[in-house]
């Protein structure tokens, strides 16, 4: 089976900045990595270009064998029903409790989805990230750990294959941005790939995944899980 | 006994009336409370839209009355009426007949009594009061000659007017560069009507791409989920057309009300005063003029705001 995730010699620019050069790395399914590097490295750079919101200056992105470098705007949304989103503000509608955060993004990926089938399927994964109890509270009535589970059981409701999470700790405690990292871990347990972008040297070295370094928009070091020692870039930095 | 036939709903059906309560929860029921809720920053392209719309709906009217009158004119234009002497003697009448019967210029030549054109005048607006205490009869009698072209009349009513039978004071009812005058106001008021509409049309599609541009902002968050989670790019773009199609269809409605009712008014002040104000203008008119504007509306306010969403909103 061929790997979920594929980069091949891609580079971004952004005018004359370049902020990835000749990346190539390939995720498989079910695979947990870690995306790190200093601020400008270009990480978030490189989680777009997973899910497609911008598109390479040169190289190939394959997603689940989907072309993303080459695929049209009308068909970007299809792609991106494939890869999970979180990101290090939550991005929950305030106006919506955490039940009915995670069902409208059931239902506007998919309108085949009734009410009740999207509140049973909203439910399930909210119980699945531990938040089963707090399905009515909305989001201003939740600390930032449990915003981050709702945006995580949003993010996997539909199933997506891969999931991709930018600084998904960045707003929150030690102990909060631990507990997210093993819900995350667990849900690579369960054949979803997931791809994270953080800062987090802490968690990086305890989990013990695979870590793929950014330097100055290059991969610089690919290190396999369970040999995870010195990490250069926070020497460094 | 026989037991109760139970029709369990078609799984196929089921899901199209999911998909429909779903598309019109999020696109016509949210834009609908979007607009409600956004009327304050709406305004002002509902107030252009529908300006535009008004004057279009009015000019409209007027252009088609205007036609109506032209297309009544060239149909005039074909008859001459050559007017006869009271005095005129009857030998001089009957070869002036067949002088024009014999003319290869006119298809046919009808003749009028004075006691005809009496009769005739006595149907016109705001003439039977004048014929009832006319007395004398002051309308001479004619030949009504349908000319084969529009351009041989002049010449016709040139060669007629010293005929010994003919009135010297007002030999016929040619009347040189009438109609031409006629065709020239309706080519200038076409094209002047249509320049003011578009300028209009410009400012009401920029004012209507402006106000879909501010209620992108306002949803950002919520349109960056959508596109995020991977809703397809006409669930997020739909209910800015349907917000604009709102828009136009408010001021649609308006500007074809008052259309209607300019138009319905016009008829009946038409036929109250026994008067042809706005010829051609009936009151089907008037209501297939008020639609036309609700149509163009609708078109105009999706139009408008499509064309904001593709200038202001990112896939």
């Amino acid at each position: 089976m061929s790997p979920l995730l594929e980069f091949y010699g891609v580079a971004r620019s952004f005018g004359e900045r370049v902020a990835l050069d000749d990346v190539n790395f390939a995720l498989e399914r079910g695979e947990f990595a870690f995306l790190v590097g200093p601020t400008g490295a270009g990480k978030t750079t490189l989680l777009k270009l997973v899910n497609r919101e911008i598109r390479p200056t040169a190289g190939e992105v394959w997603i689940d064998g989907v072309a993303a470098h080459t695929l049209k705007s009308t068909r970007v949304a299809e792609l991106r029903r494939r890869v999970g989103v979180v990101f290090q503000d939550f991005k929950l509608l305030p106006r919506l409790t955490a039940v009915e955060n995670v069902s409208f993004g059931l239902q506007v990926t998919d309108l085949r989805i009734s009410d009740q089938e999207a509140l049973d399927r909203a439910q399930d994964a909210l119980d699945a990230v531990g938040l089963g109890d707090r399905a009515d509270a909305f989001p201003a009535e939740l600390s930032g750990g449990q915003q981050q589970r709702v945006a995580i059981a949003r993010a996997l409701a539909p199933q997506p294959p891969m999931l991709v999470a930018d600084e998904p700790t960045g707003n929150l405690d030690l102990e909060t941005a631990w507990q997210v990292m093993t819900l995350l871990q667990d849900v690579s347990r369960f054949g979803t790939a997931v791809l994270v972008a953080t800062h987090n040297v802490e968690i990086v070295k305890r989990l013990q995944r695979r870590v793929l370094t950014l330097v100055e928009g290059r991969l610089v070091r690919d290190q396999p899980a369970g040999r995870v020692g010195r990490l250069a870039w926070a020497v460094k930095s | 006994m026989g037991g109760q036939v139970l029709r369990p709903a078609f799984p196929g059906r089921r899901t199209l009336l999911v998909v429909i309560k779903n598309a019109v929860r999020y696109l016509v029921r949210d834009a609908a409370r979007n607009w409600v809720r956004n009327l304050g920053s709406t305004a002002p392209a509902l107030g252009s839209m529908t300006i535009l719309l008004l004057l279009s709906g009015i000019a409209g009217l007027g252009w088609y009355t205007l036609r109506s009158a032209t297309a009544r004119a060239s149909a005039d234009a074909a008859v001459l009426h050559v007017y006869l002497r009271d005095d005129a003697k009857q030998a001089d009448v009957d070869t002036l007949r067949q002088n024009l019967a014999g003319n290869p210029r006119v298809v046919r030549v009808t003749y009028v009594s004075k006691a005809d054109a009496l009769k005739k005048a006595a149907r016109r607006p705001g003439l039977p009061d004048l014929t009832a205490v006319a007395d004398p009869n002051p309308f001479p009698a004619s030949f009504d000659l349908m000319v084969r072209s529009v351009q041989d009349v002049g010449g016709l009513a040139g060669s007629v007017q010293h005929d010994p039978a003919v009135d010297p004071l007002l030999p016929t009812s040619y009347e040189p560069g009438a109609y031409q005058r006629l065709q020239q106001l309706l080519t200038w008021v076409g094209v002047a009507g249509l320049v003011l509409m578009l300028l209009l049309a410009f400012v009401a599609v920029t004012v209507t791409a402006n106000s879909v541009r501010a209620a992108i902002h306002s949803r950002r968050d919520e349109l960056m989920i959508m596109q995020l989670v991977g809703a397809r790019r006409w669930m997020v773009r739909g209910p800015f057309l349907v917000e604009g199609a709102l828009t136009g269809g408010a001021a649609g409605i308006i500007a074809g009300l008052v259309t209607l009712i300019v138009g319905v008014s016009v008829v009946g002040i038409g036929a109250a005063n026994f008067a042809q104000i706005a010829p051609g203008l009936t009151t089907g008119v008037a209501i297939l003029a008020g639609a036309v504007v609700l149509l163009v509306g609708v078109g105009l306010g999706s139009g408008s705001s499509l064309l904001g969403v593709r200038r202001h909103l990112e896939t």
